[in-house]
């Protein structure tokens, strides 16, 4: 199962992936009815400054995922095959246990509702609308081996130059 | 779906439009697009806000002692010609100001200047004059082409990439893509701005100069690699001139020099000029933080010296980048909506330029001269002599510096007619406003900052009577009695290939455009100055560049420096970014960017509201409290009305591009 991984020194903040991430998620897939639509297009994942520089926050869907194992309804639930955690708008009653242990703060609410809102990982989308939309390739969508080598070919290529520089 | 080009800044992305019912309803990022390959920023996102936006203007309107009164266009295109005869044929055509909008096609400024030189008028100009008059004017000198030498994705192949004074990550993010590539690929970025902006965050090396000393950082660099023979002498013998001349003009400019104008240490300049120079492939991005200086002009012509010098010019990987701000501010240039050119860069002063267009045209009265400039203007208006202005697509109130003199100039004319999607600040003080449609309702080219012209395509009706601005402008010229033939974009952009030279081969644009010059139809240099220059004698030319230190030195009243720029989520004067509900809920507010020190002293924290004073004026802003400022400098965004209060009149001698970068200022906290 690819996922959604973020390449951590590459962000510059430019919010495209929040901009993506509501249009997919309005009804008319559209921004332009962010103003008037109801309920509210919103965002799924944050970009946040910290320590001088800039990160996509987005939902790792984590293993045993904790906002899943605590929520009393069976509103969020996880996919026992691929792990993506999704929500039931009509089971949930807003009582934020899922907000209040997720480690990463990537479960938000609806604009209206007290209805927990968290990445659904685009269902409808080959490539998710934030990963499809970062200029910079912050946000990329690929297996997790698939990443981890592309940090080792970086890594490599870094400490490559940097020997070659100083023979 | 409809295929169009990103409307805002001059990367020049493709997305389609989605039309249901006669509504755009969602922007689809096109992936095989050459420049942005899917991916868009935030305002290219939220470009569909502006079509079916509440606000949009939707009839002509004259003003009234009782208000603003609803026209016919009969009626308002009559008033309109009305009032250019009258004050043409009683005051002179110079009394007629046209400003054109690098918003709008490539056709529509054709017109415009058109309809300018056509009734006799000189003065035509755009908002080209306020973001890259200097680069237009000091590239042509230098080199003969004043243009992006290489296409954007080429950036990828480069090894070296110099950014001065632009901060490409929020303002052109795409652009990040591809300097990110080149990165990847192991090359060096260095980032000389002020501010530790997020370009500088991804930058090998930041070099914070104080501002308005990009030239003396440039000639020290340049003075460096003399010094140490890293230059290209096999390029500068075989392409170039005046070598000589400028290591004259550098004979007191040592490195120790420049590190106390600039307040970069010796070493990283020499460090920068060393990985420049010697790197196989180098390329410089600049932006306005060189153009918009009273010293513009030399800080283009200093990035040009220090290219040729390095041979760093016509090849995959190299060349000079001067990032424009506007969808189409080369089109405008290209077509001749400046007042020093007719289209394709003809000057009016040689005496075939005005035979070819006075034959074409069938007029024989085009000005076979340069006019005013938009800044000389508003210079004209309040000196009494120039009477009516035509503004089309540009916000001179906010967009231009000093801005209770703007508003003076514009009161002190006679008659004042603005063309615009949105009633702006300059709109307001209109005699008459005509509405015109957006890029997304009308045909016709736009060519990116990377010389390549696109199509795009109507995908809506504009609102209530709004009209194209090439229907506008041709039905204006027929009122008015002159030969306008056009029936729609293409008829336009055909005649543009048979008068422009350097557009005679673009006849066939396909998917993704073509880029200029293209001689014959299929065939282009995506990268120029290969084999020579477009010069008499295909050499570039090398001119000292003369540094000038600011006459806004920070003193005992002023104490700090203003600096102006952008921020990722607006656009320019901010008509269209001010009224987009998602980029609102980002930024609404106008900030004040401050160092922790400078706040410390005046007791101000974040989020306070503060004023800001220049001599010129004074704004109020709310504060953000920076490390990624230095001491001593402000920083404001340019988007809202009250920055270019701050502004005065300083401009630069040659171009007449005003100085926006640096201004001495106070801050103080509102009581």
């Amino acid at each position: 199962m690819p996922e959604i991984f973020v390449r951590l020194d590459r962000c510059v903040g430019c919010r495209s992936c929040e901009m993506a991430c509501a249009t997919e998620h309005s009804a008319g897939k559209s921004l332009i009815s962010a103003a008037s639509e109801h309920p509210r297009p919103r965002k799924r994942l944050y970009v946040e400054m910290a320590e001088g520089t800039k990160l996509p926050m987005v939902c790792r869907h984590c293993e045993d995922a904790p906002c899943a194992s605590v929520c009393r309804t069976g509103a969020m639930t996880q996919d026992p095959e691929t792990h993506i955690v999704t929500r039931d708008a009509e089971k949930c009653i807003g009582c934020w246990m899922c907000a209040m242990v997720c480690p990463y703060g990537v479960v938000g609410r609806t604009a209206e509702g007290r209805v927990a809102l968290k990445c659904d990982r685009c269902p409808d989308l080959d490539v998710p609308a934030c990963v499809a939309a970062c200029p910079t390739h912050t946000l990329v969508f690929m297996e997790a081996e698939d990443f981890s080598e592309l940090l080792r070919v970086d890594a490599a290529a870094r400490l490559a130059r940097g020997y070659r520089s100083r023979a | 779906m409809v295929a169009t080009i990103c409307p805002y800044c001059a990367c020049g992305c493709g997305f389609y439009l989605e039309v249901e019912r006669g509504q755009a309803r969602r922007i689809i990022p096109r992936s095989d697009h050459p420049v942005n390959q899917g991916a868009l920023c935030p305002k290219g996102w939220a470009s569909l806000e502006m079509i079916h936006h509440p606000e949009r203007l939707k009839w002509p309107l004259r003003r009234t002692a009782d208000g603003w009164e609803r026209l016919s266009w009969q009626q308002a295109l009559q008033i309109l010609a009305d009032n250019l005869r009258r004050i043409g044929d009683t005051r002179g055509p110079d009394a007629l100001g046209f400003l054109s909008s690098t918003k709008c096609t490539n056709e529509e400024n054709y017109l415009i200047q058109k309809l300018a030189r056509t009734m006799g008028c000189a003065n035509v100009d755009s908002c080209a004059r306020l973001c890259h008059a200097s680069t237009v004017v000091g590239l042509r000198r230098s080199m003969g082409s004043c243009s992006v030498t290489n296409p954007l994705s080429d950036l990828a192949n480069s090894r070296c990439i110099l950014v001065i004074g632009s901060n490409f990550a929020e303002n052109h993010p795409i652009l990040a893509r591809w300097v990110l590539q080149a990165k990847e690929a192991g090359a060096t970025l260095i980032v000389a701005d002020p501010r530790r902006t997020p370009t500088a965050w991804l930058a090998d090396q930041h070099l914070p100069l104080r501002p308005g000393t990009d030239v003396a950082l440039l000639n020290g660099m340049v003075r460096h690699i003399l010094d140490q023979g890293l230059h290209d002498r096999d390029f500068v013998q075989r392409r170039t001139t005046g070598l000589e001349q400028l290591r004259s003009s550098l004979a007191d400019f040592s490195l120790a020099r420049a590190e106390r104008i600039t307040g970069v240490s010796a070493g990283e300049l020499a460090r920068a000029a060393r990985a420049y120079a010697s790197s196989p492939a180098s390329a410089v991005v600049y932006g306005m933080g060189v153009t918009q200086h009273a010293s513009g002009t030399a800080g283009v012509e200093a990035v040009a010296n220090l290219a040729l010098l390095c041979g760093q010019l016509g090849r995959p990987g190299t060349g000079i980048l001067p990032m424009r701000g506007q969808n189409n501010v080369q089109g405008a240039c290209d077509m001749g909506a400046m007042t020093e050119f007719y289209p394709g860069y003809r000057l009016p002063e040689d005496p075939r330029t005005v035979q070819v267009f006075g034959a074409a045209w069938g007029s024989t009265c085009l000005p076979a001269r340069k006019g005013l400039t938009s800044m000389e203007m508003m210079d004209a208006a309040l000196f009494g002599t120039l009477k009516a202005m035509y503004i089309v697509g540009e916000d001179p109130i906010c967009s231009h510096p000093d801005q209770s003199r703007t508003r003076q100039a514009l009161q002190s004319l006679d008659f004042l007619a603005v063309q615009d999607i949105f009633m702006t600040e300059t709109a307001e003080m209109a005699d008459l406003v005509l509405p015109a449609a957006c890029w997304a309702e009308k045909e016709g080219t736009f060519t990116s900052a990377e010389r390549r012209v696109q199509r795009i395509y109507r995908a809506t009706d504009p609102p209530g009577e709004a009209r194209e601005d090439l229907w506008i402008v041709s039905n204006l010229a027929r009122t008015l009695g002159l030969n306008f033939p056009y029936t729609d974009a293409s008829s336009v952009f055909q005649e543009i290939c048979r008068r422009v030279t350097i557009y005679k081969g673009l006849v066939d644009l396909g998917d993704f455009g073509g880029f200029w010059p293209c001689l014959e139809p299929g065939k282009w240099n995506e990268i120029l100055h290969q084999d020579c220059f477009p010069t008499e004698g295909g050499l570039a030319r090398f001119l000292p560049a003369t540094y000038c230190p600011s006459t806004q030195e920070p003193g005992a009243d002023y104490p700090l420096l203003l600096t102006t720029g952008r921020k990722v989520c607006h656009f320019n004067s901010g008509s269209i970014t001010r009224r987009t509900p998602s980029l609102l809920a980002i930024s609404d507010h106008l900030v004040v960017e401050m160092n922790p020190e400078d706040a410390a002293v005046l007791e101000i924290v974040e989020g306070d509201r503060v004023w800001v004073k220049t001599v010129q004026g004074s704004a109020s802003g709310y504060a953000h409290v920076s490390g990624s400022i230095p001491a001593g400098v402000v920083f404001m965004p340019f988007h809202f009305p009250a920055t270019n209060r701050l502004t005065g009149d300083a401009r630069d001698p040659i171009s007449h591009i005003p100085e926006l970068k640096a201004w001495a200022c106070q801050v103080k906290k509102e009581v």
